[in-house]
């Protein structure tokens, strides 16, 4: 679909105008700056009219009056456009080039953008980098670089190989066939060893331009210690000649440590969990806390396992600074309303997670918490939402819960031991009046009995428990800044 | 392109191998040309051939000038009268340049239809290659094919590059010879090389296989099926019924029918052979399902437990089946796979060997056994507990691992720097190639 002038920009033929047919009528040349026809303006001010190639192009469909198939002029125009753009864009050329890298004058070809210079360096060149290399006169080396065990010529072949192969150890190492007198070869360390030694000297006695900082890290560079790389690839090895049995056992060694560890933190827990039962939690509590700071330390140091097993030992100074810091303060915090929450004894310190109160707002057990809910929903308070769930009234509410609960406990168990004696009544009655049927039904009655009584039992222990503790945690929670804080007062007196 | 430091000049890469010769463009994935490294030739123009030739004497005059050769895709696999055929690569080094040269023009002017002289050559040698060999080959590609530049590369090194590695223990089995090369930066650690033709002997070890008689069947006739007349279908173990062109076994050489021999076995090989992942257990052995092949006589038979033993010999040889190669060959039996490997890395710097092992690059049709590349790591395994393989799932690039390495190479921007140029050739002389290909 490419018009004349098209293929002629395409053939970079000079004639920007086409010319005119004997039928077609000179075409009067748009002038430059005037936006010429078919062509959006905006499209127009982002081309400009610097473009001429193009300007000469924008005239044409005005004046070929072809028939247009489907398509209309301006699609048409705007498809030969973007063609021609493409192109301009994207012409590309078979060049050959100079590589800035090589010594010779070998033209390779490849294909750049028409667009880019002809002349500019060759891309990759830049990549050509070479290592600065390290020389040495006669006098210097006869000064400085002497070495037993090395001649010259030795020590010029390991400096040819070295910026042969830009430093590559391992390569050097393989490709190094200096004729050596004695049936020892040269080892890694031995050639690094040598190089950087010869460079540590170059350095050092070599005036220096640029600042002394710079020199030393470039005698950091070449820093090498031989004896320590030697050692290192013999540990290496020693790791590598274990037998299957040696690696076998390092790794049942390994799970017994780990499974050892575990009963440690195991055993902890336990005991954790027996003192907090035996001294109750306020009393254990500096205590306990310590006790996990200290063991916590036991995974990281073996050496102090013996004395986490201690049962009270003397307080660490990881915790004695927060107490202090609580004495200090807690006329202030009382001043500002502040209320300081003590960590229980379960957790690390660090365990601890930051929570919003309103997290801690106690549901009613799921069993009863209909009844509940309905209770509390008679006496106007919303279970699920407080408005201001400060410590104060979660313990209302809590103790508000805790009293609905044990009102439609007991209001249920009222209701069914009603409910037993209606029915015994009834029994007693039936049995007096209608005395015949023996079989079944006493046994029956005695099974009812038998069932009720302990389930009643048991549940009113399961409530009384409840309460019981529940009653515990809640008086620790209301007191436990000021009885913490009571009782260390005490201790320090 | 840019940005992956691509710059293509239109070079060529030339890889010779035992098998075949791959031709094709730097900076394609494939090669444009694959021709068989083996060719047929007439000692003398077939007109004048009237008396048979001596086979032993066919042998010996090798190396004598062939008055006509036939090379590619119609070369030696079409039957001619008193074609014989040779194969210019002996232990994966070239051993006769003459065919080798002509190799080279049919691929790039018969098959590629491109002027030698237009682009740059790149071609590999094995990591064994003498320094002989290699310039010789510059002499070739500078005097005869008059190229513009010239650059020979390690197929080590450049089935590494395919992979994508600097450093990498690349495991190549090729169709003659296997070998394990520990590639450092890009630079074939020479001392840590080690090779075998242990293809060789998986290679005649099946070949054995297939002509000896066993309880179940008779010994196999591996005529091509070019001499055979007729043929009809029988069943699977029973024995073949089939004619034979007799006039066309008069004319041929001993030379095409043991070519042609052992094209049937590596077809064979190739469809039937597999490799125990776990290692060899006869129960396991009996427990995977045989498969059925046809020979060009008609004989069909199921295979199952033979299927394994071909592979295993990678692995593991037979007592017997050492001792008949020593014999046979009259040198010790090529090493196994996992001696090779550890002969390789034990070679090595003990620093370098977990990072080997950690980039080992399985490549080379060899190495296409159905279940090779688990067997390997199962070997592997044990002594190196970071054992990493790659090896392309693609049989392409498997099979031209060395030609897709050299195609990327010649198509980077670096590298043109490298290129011997025609110029630098004629200052420097064979020296340059030492020099310059390290």
């Amino acid at each position: 679909m490419a018009t004349s002038a098209e293929v002629r920009s395409i053939l970079d033929l000079p004639a920007h105008q086409p010319i005119a047919g004997p039928s077609q009528p000179k075409k009067p040349t748009a002038s430059a700056p005037r936006k010429p026809e078919g062509i959006s303006r905006e499209l127009y001010s982002l081309i400009g009219p610097s473009s001429t190639t193009l300007v000469a192009q924008f005239a044409k469909p005005q004046l070929k009056q072809k028939p247009t198939f489907g398509a209309s002029a301006k699609v048409k125009w705007y498809r030969n456009f973007l063609f021609m753009a493409l192109y301009l864009m994207l012409r590309r050329e078979w060049r050959s080039f100079k590589n800035g890298g090589r010594a010779d004058s070998l033209q390779l070809n490849h294909w750049t953008k028409a667009t880019s210079d002809a002349n500019s360096e060759y891309q990759f060149a830049k990549y050509n980098v070479q290592r600065p290399t390290f020389t040495y006169s006669d006098d210097e080396y006869n000064s400085l670089l002497q070495e037993e065990g090395w001649t010259r010529e030795e020590t010029d072949y390991l400096m040819s190989l070295v910026k042969d192969y830009d430093t590559r150890w391992y390569i050097i190492h393989d490709r190094y066939e200096y004729p050596r007198p004695e049936d020892s070869p040269r080892s890694l360390e031995d050639l690094k060893d040598r190089y950087c030694g010869v460079c540590r000297k170059l350095i050092r006695n070599r005036p220096w331009t640029g600042d002394d900082a710079s020199r030393q890290a470039l005698l950091a560079g070449f820093n090498f210690e031989k004896d320590r790389e030697v050692l290192r690839k013999k540990y290496i090895t020693s790791l590598e000649n274990r037998t299957p049995q040696q690696i076998a056992e390092e790794e049942a060694l390994y799970v017994e440590i780990k499974r050892l560890e575990q009963n440690e933190r195991r055993f902890k827990r336990e005991r954790d969990d027996l003192l907090r039962t035996v001294a109750g939690i306020e009393s254990g509590l500096p205590d306990v806390v310590e006790d996990d700071a200290q063991l916590a330390g036991i995974l990281a140091d073996p050496k102090r396992k013996k004395r986490g097993n201690e049962l009270d030992s003397p307080s660490t100074p990881l915790s004695a600074p927060s107490f202090k810091r609580t004495i200090k303060s807690s006329a202030q915090d009382i001043q500002h309303c502040i209320t300081r929450t003590e960590p229980n004894g379960t957790f690390n310190k660090s365990h601890q997670v930051a929570y919003l109160r309103s997290f801690k707002i106690p549901y009613p057990k799921a069993a009863q918490a209909q009844k509940v809910v309905q209770a509390m929903t008679e006496l106007g308070i919303s279970s699920t939402r407080l408005v201001m769930p400060t410590a104060a009234n979660l313990v209302h509410l809590e103790n508000v819960m805790d009293a609905a609960t044990n009102l439609v406990e007991t209001k249920r168990n009222v209701d069914r031991v009603e409910f037993e004696i209606q029915v015994l009544r009834g029994r007693l009655g039936m049995q007096t009046t209608a005395p015949k049927n023996e079989d079944g039904e006493p046994m029956e009655l005695e099974d009812a009995d038998g069932e009720a009584e302990p389930e009643e039992g048991r549940a009113q222990s399961v409530v009384s428990t409840r309460s019981a503790r529940k009653q515990h945690r809640r008086s620790m929670s209301i007191s436990s800044v000021d009885t913490s804080v009571s009782a260390r007062k005490r201790q320090r007196k | 392109m840019v940005n992956y430091g691509g710059d293509e000049v239109s070079a060529l890469a030339v890889d010779i191998g035992s098998s075949s010769v791959r031709v094709g463009y730097a900076g394609d994935d494939t090669p444009r040309a694959v021709i068989p490294s083996s060719y047929g030739y007439h000692q003398t123009l077939p007109d004048t051939d009237t008396t048979m030739q001596d086979p032993a004497e066919a042998a010996n005059t090798f190396q004598r000038k062939a008055a006509k050769m036939y090379l590619g895709q119609f070369g030696p696999s079409v039957w001619r009268e008193g074609m014989q055929v040779g194969n210019p690569i002996q232990g994966g080094l070239i051993s006769d340049f003459e065919p080798v040269t002509a190799l080279i023009r049919h691929a790039i002017e018969d098959v590629m239809r491109c002027n030698a002289t237009e682009h740059p050559i790149l071609v590999t040698e094995p990591a064994w290659n003498t320094p002989q060999n290699r310039e010789r080959m510059a002499e070739i590609m500078f005097e005869e094919f008059q190229v513009p530049a010239f650059y020979i590369a390690n197929t080590g090194v450049l089935n590494a590059f395919a992979a994508g590695k600097g450093s990498a223990l690349v495991i190549d089995i090729g169709q003659k010879m296997a070998s394990v090369t520990p590639v450092v930066d890009g630079f074939v650690l020479r001392k840590g090389l080690a090779y075998s033709a242990l293809p060789e002997l998986v290679h005649s070890n099946a070949h054995s296989l297939l002509k000896s008689p066993t309880q179940h069947r008779p010994g196999i006739d591996l005529f091509p099926h070019q001499l055979i007349a007729a043929k009809s279908s029988v069943e699977p173990g029973a024995a073949p019924i089939f004619a034979l062109r007799e006039d066309r076994v008069r004319g041929t050489t001993d030379s095409w029918r043991a070519w042609y021999e052992a094209r049937e076995v590596d077809e064979w090989i190739q469809s039937v052979a597999g490799v125990l992942e776990q290692g060899w257990n006869d129960h396991q052995v009996s427990a995977r399902p045989p498969k059925q092949y046809e020979f060009p006589t008609g004989y069909t038979g199921w295979f199952s437990g033979e299927r394994y033993i071909v592979g295993e010999q990678f692995f593991h040889h037979s007592a017997n089946m050492a001792e008949a190669w020593a014999r046979q060959m009259n040198a010790p039996p090529p090493k196994t796979m996992p001696a090779l490997i550890s002969d390789s890395l034990r070679a090595c710097d003990p620093e370098l060997r977990q990072v080997l092992a950690g980039n080992v690059v399985l490549t080379g049709g060899g190495s296409l056994f159905s279940g090779f590349g688990e067997r390997l790591y199962t070997e592997l395994h044990r002594s190196f507990p970071h054992l990493k393989i790659h090896a392309p799932g693609n049989p392409v690039e498997r099979r031209y691992g060395a030609w897709l390495g050299a195609s990327v190479l010649g198509s980077l921007g670096t590298f043109h720097q490298l290129w011997i140029s025609q110029e630098e050739w004629k200052e420097h002389g064979r020296a340059i190639v030492g020099q310059r290909c390290k």
